[in-house]
């Protein structure tokens, strides 16, 4: 039955105590989910942030590649053969392999993710880089991920400084020539992007005709899937033809197996959710107890059960709508902080957002509900 | 049909309806034979109403006296449908009590007015509001007509100044004034009240009952009100009264009044 007269909202705002308790509760719970939401997003987020900047719509990689601390070489000669293909509008090669950075400062050891690219065609496209490429193609100079985990010295600090940095990366000193942002991920502190040329001088070992990615850059128009298999059955079994997306779900796919994190931040959702569902529930109830007299009163009126379980269905709904809009500000506050510490990719996804509104209103309307079998304790004989 | 002859119809009237509706072809208010209520179970049950019979008729305005615990309040939440009936016949505007349909009770609770012994307002809403709340039970009121009928029933009351006063701000007398608003609103077709006066002081009690007695003369509402207060009895048609359950001989005889009349 409709309340045409907002019963429930005047039955709310009654107690402004009470009121206030309860959206703070929801918002709580709010702002607990936004947080763990997307904490988990972006940490997954920073774990493709490379593969979102590869410059192609085609990768290919070794058919035994896992991830990218966990590569294998193919023969570069097969990426170069799709160079013939009408198609295609360039291919690019990229090594990759862990590096050892001696901090300049302290000369601590520490491992980084360094990425050998083509000066004449890196493959990548990162803000910033395209400026940098000529001065990349000197001997023995590399660019520094300015946001690498502080853990390297204060590289970006002494570089506005004007200091002159000259680490020995693999025992080989080398100068940092300019920043392109990367970032931290699972297992990868920081990155360096070197040239060809100089990825080979600081591993010797490495055999220049193998590369670890190869990104094809197609001809606007041509079907990236319908590339993608003609290249596959060009190139055999022994690569894998991926689309940029298939590319990075192979590496969320291995870091969701490996790390408890979409557990650990599903649990973490799961009780801020359980807090809002508690809080309510507990002041619904509390409030429907204090009140049974008035809901007797009702009954006895005639008031069907309906109504009245109506009207705490909708006190529910309104305390989820009053918590969810200032918990999804301060999460978004709280986001803008993170963003600035941790440098992890936190947003305010629209989607999420609708989800969470729809997790806030089960939520409540599941506190409502357990809250109106209170209900059946107000006994209508009881009034007179 | 107002006579104790149609009453004694109902047993039979009961059966032949108990395969379709429970509306009985009976014309009377309340109308009720053979009542008996217990209260407790086993050892510890206890009848409270013995063989309690009597009717009201349109119309009427009847006071309910007796001791205290001789069973008053009880036979109201009987008649009102806010108790299950265990033994008798109770015929209330037409719906039977005993064995009732799902809905039955619910439908004759909103054809009542309810006048308690405490207020009974919603303390969170203004006077007005707490007479609007009735037409929430009626759907075909418009929102504005429901606001401007309880906002006519609060002048008749002698409450249009404070229309929007919050319960917590008016004196006793005038949230009895504002409960027997908000019972007669929305055209009861019978008024149950217990004790009415009985948080009141004299003159706001005098005051509490001649009101409700010109509005439902007026509107020819019956009223059935249990009642302490001897100086209010010159208002009743007729008095019942209860003794250790039981009807008293005094005011089973004036059954018959309605039907002399
Ligand atoms: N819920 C109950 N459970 C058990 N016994 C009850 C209950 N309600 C009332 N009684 C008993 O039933 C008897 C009649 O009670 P009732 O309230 O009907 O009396 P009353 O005539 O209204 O009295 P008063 O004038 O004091 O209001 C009393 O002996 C009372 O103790
Ligand atoms: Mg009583």
């Amino acid at each position: 039955m409709s309340q045409r007269i907002g019963l429930s909202w005047l039955q709310l705002r009654h107690e402004k105590m009470k009121l206030f308790a309860a959206v703070s509760g929801v918002m709580v719970s709010v702002v607990l989910m936004w947080m763990q939401l997307g904490l988990m997003k972006a940490l997954f987020a920073s774990a493709v942030v490379l593969h979102g900047s590869l410059a192609g719509e085609v990768v290919v990689i070794h058919s035994q590649y896992e991830h990218l601390l966990h590569s294998k070489v193919f023969s570069s000669r097969l990426l170069y053969r799709l160079k013939g293909s009408p198609d295609v509008v360039s291919v690019s090669g990229i090594y990759l392999a862990p590096i050892e950075w001696k901090n300049p400062w302290n000369g601590e050891m520490r491992s980084m993710q360094c990425y050998g690219i083509e000066t004449e065609s890196p493959g990548l496209s990162i803000p910033g880089l395209a400026d940098q490429l000529a001065s990349l193609r000197q001997r023995d100079v590399f660019l520094y991920d300015r946001l690498a985990r502080p853990r390297f010295g204060n590289v970006v600090g002494e570089l506005e400084r004007g200091a002159d940095i000259k680490p020995e990366l693999n025992r080989r000193r080398m100068k940092l020539a300019g920043l392109v942002d990367l970032g931290a991920s699972f297992g990868i502190d920081g990155n360096l992007l070197v040239s060809h040329a100089n990825f080979l001088r600081l591993f010797s070992e490495r055999d220049p005709g193998h590369i670890d990615l190869g990104v094809v850059r197609l001809k606007p128009g041509v079907s990236v899937e319908a590339a993608q298999r003609q290249f596959q059955q060009q190139l055999g079994e022994q690569v894998l033809v991926l689309t940029r997306d298939q590319f990075a779900d192979i590496e969320l796919k291995y870091w969701k197996s490996a790390t408890p994190i979409g557990v650990i931040f599903s649990a973490g959702t799961f009780v801020g959710f359980f807090i809002g569902f508690i809080v309510v529930y507990q002041i619904l109830y509390t409030d429907v107890t204090n009140h049974l007299p008035q809901y007797a009163t009702m009954k006895a009126m005639g008031f069907s059960n309906a109504y009245l379980r109506g009207l705490i269905l909708a006190q529910s709904l309104q305390l989820g709508l009053l918590g969810f809009v200032p918990g999804t500000l301060i999460a978004a506050m709280l986001y803008a902080a993170l963003r600035n510490v941790t440098q992890l990719p936190l947003t305010l996804d629209p989607a999420r957002g609708i989800f969470l509104a729809a997790v806030t209103v089960v939520m409540c309307a599941l506190s409502g509900l357990f809250a109106i079998r209170r209900l059946s304790s107000a006994d209508p004989a009881e009034v007179f | 049909m107002n006579t104790t002859n149609g009453a004694r119809g109902t047993a039979g009237d009961s059966r032949a309806e108990s395969a379709g509706s429970s509306m009985p072809a009976v014309s009377s208010v309340i109308q009720c034979s053979g009542v008996n209520f217990f209260f407790g179970q086993g050892e510890l049950r206890k009848q409270i109403l013995f063989e309690v019979e009597f009717a009201i008729e349109p119309g009427e305005i009847v006071l309910l006296t007796g001791p205290s615990g001789s069973g008053k309040t009880t036979l109201l939440t009987l008649i009102a449908g806010l108790r299950s009936m265990q033994e008798g016949q109770m015929h209330v505007l037409g719906y039977r009590l005993h064995n009732p349909g799902p809905r039955d009770l619910l439908e004759v609770r909103r054809r009542i007015g309810f006048i308690f012994q405490a207020h009974n307002l919603l303390p969170y809403l203004t006077a007005l509001q707490n007479v609007q709340v009735m037409f929430e039970l009626q759907p075909n009121v418009s929102a504005e007509e429901g606001r401007q009928r309880a906002a006519r029933m609060l002048e008749q009351v002698g409450l249009g100044d404070r229309l929007h006063y919050q319960v917590a701000r008016l004196s006793g007398g005038q949230r009895q004034r504002v409960a027997i608003a908000r019972a007669l609103v929305g055209g009861p077709q019978l008024v149950l009240a217990d004790e009415p006066t009985a948080a009141l002081d004299g003159a706001s009690g005098r005051e509490v009952v001649n009101l409700l007695q010109a509005l439902a003369r007026e509107q020819g509402r019956p009223i059935l009100m249990v009642t302490h207060d001897t100086r209010v009895l010159d208002i009743a048609d007729r008095i019942l009264e209860l003794q250790d359950g039981r009807l008293a001989s005094h005011s089973t005889g004036a059954l018959s009044k309605p039907a002399a009349v």
